[in-house]
């Protein structure tokens, strides 16, 4: 195992940890931890009587398990295109 | 950043779509060329898009608010590969965020213009301008980040007040902002974080990735 790789295992473990961490103190505090662009747009769309549309189907329409289930498959895909062309760029590197 | 379908005018969304079109001839004028010269080009913007993908739909919690946000990893971007072939990167995860429910398919270009634009070429300045006066590269690349990632959403505040409030736009246009702001600033401070330390990382391990994708570390 190489250096880079050691410490992209230790970011994605404190990334990890500390969007944990962030996420209990959120949740004891009772706070909703919702979405600031939600939240400041919804403010912003009241003043003229407007509401949020979606005319492209999101994983929102399957409920909360498809938001679960999207952002999961989307950090998947992005973290193996990644790691793909990292490799590329490491054995050009080493050419 | 992620502005929803319906909230903006048809006449702010065209004109949000117009600019952020400039923009992109721009860089796909850009992406052939380099690709052209350099057929690794293109696998290399990938794994920088793939990276402002994840990046800029990450929900991160802010307890001290009750809330989350997105940092955008555009000044980042822009400083390892160049201004326009990030927009270009942008443009596409802002394609894919809309199907996971992040932005709206008619305020596209209010979106591009907000992360893709501002926040590559405001953070771009500032790293540029950083470096200038003798900063060094981490110290550079971090405020670009931090500036690049506060001016998005100041831009986006911006987009919704002239649109939705023109009577009444510089003051709405404060309120928006000072609503993403306590969010935003220690999104910001994160954002400087991993902005100097990618940015330096690769430049100590890998300059020639710097060198290869067009980037502006060097000088």
């Amino acid at each position: 195992m190489d250096n880079f790789i050691k410490n992209c295992i230790i970011l994605l473990v404190v990334c990890t940890a500390l969007m944990c961490v962030l996420s209990y103190v959120g949740y004891i505090s009772g706070a909703e931890m919702g979405g600031t662009d939600a939240a400041v747009e919804e403010t912003a769309a009241e003043t003229r009587g407007l509401e949020a549309e979606g005319i492209i189907p999101s994983v929102e329409h399957f409920g909360d398990m498809g938001e679960y289930v999207g952002f999961t498959l989307a950090g998947i895909v992005g973290g193996f295109i990644f790691g793909y062309f990292w490799i590329d760029i490491k054995g050009d590197n080493n050419a | 950043m992620h502005i929803s379908d319906g909230i903006l005018s048809l006449q702010w969304n065209a004109i949000w779509y117009v600019i952020a079109l400039i923009f992109i001839a721009f860089g796909i004028r850009e992406i052939k060329q380099r690709t052209s010269e350099d057929p690794s080009y293109m696998p290399l913007l990938a794994l920088m898009g793939s990276a402002i993908f994840v990046i800029a739909v990450w929900h991160i919690p802010v307890p001290v608010t009750g809330s989350c946000s997105h940092p955008i990893g555009t000044p980042m971007s822009a400083i390892i590969i160049g201004p326009f072939a990030t927009v270009i990167l942008s443009t596409i995860a802002l394609i894919l965020h809309i199907f996971l429910a992040h932005g709206g398919i008619t305020s596209l270009g209010a979106n591009t213009f907000s992360m893709g634009i501002v926040g590559t070429f405001v953070g771009l300045g500032t790293f540029l301008l950083f470096r200038k006066v003798g900063a060094s590269i981490w110290l550079s690349a971090g405020f670009a980040g931090f500036i690049g990632s506060v001016m998005t959403y100041i831009t986006t505040a911006f987009e919704l007040a002239i649109s939705l409030n023109p009577d009444s736009f510089f003051q709405q246009w404060i309120i928006y902002s000072l609503g993403f702001i306590p969010t935003q600033l220690p999104l910001a401070i994160a954002e400087f974080i991993f902005t100097a330390a990618i940015v330096k990382y690769i430049v100590d391990a890998k300059p020639e990735i710097i060198k290869r994708l067009g980037g502006v570390v060097n000088g």
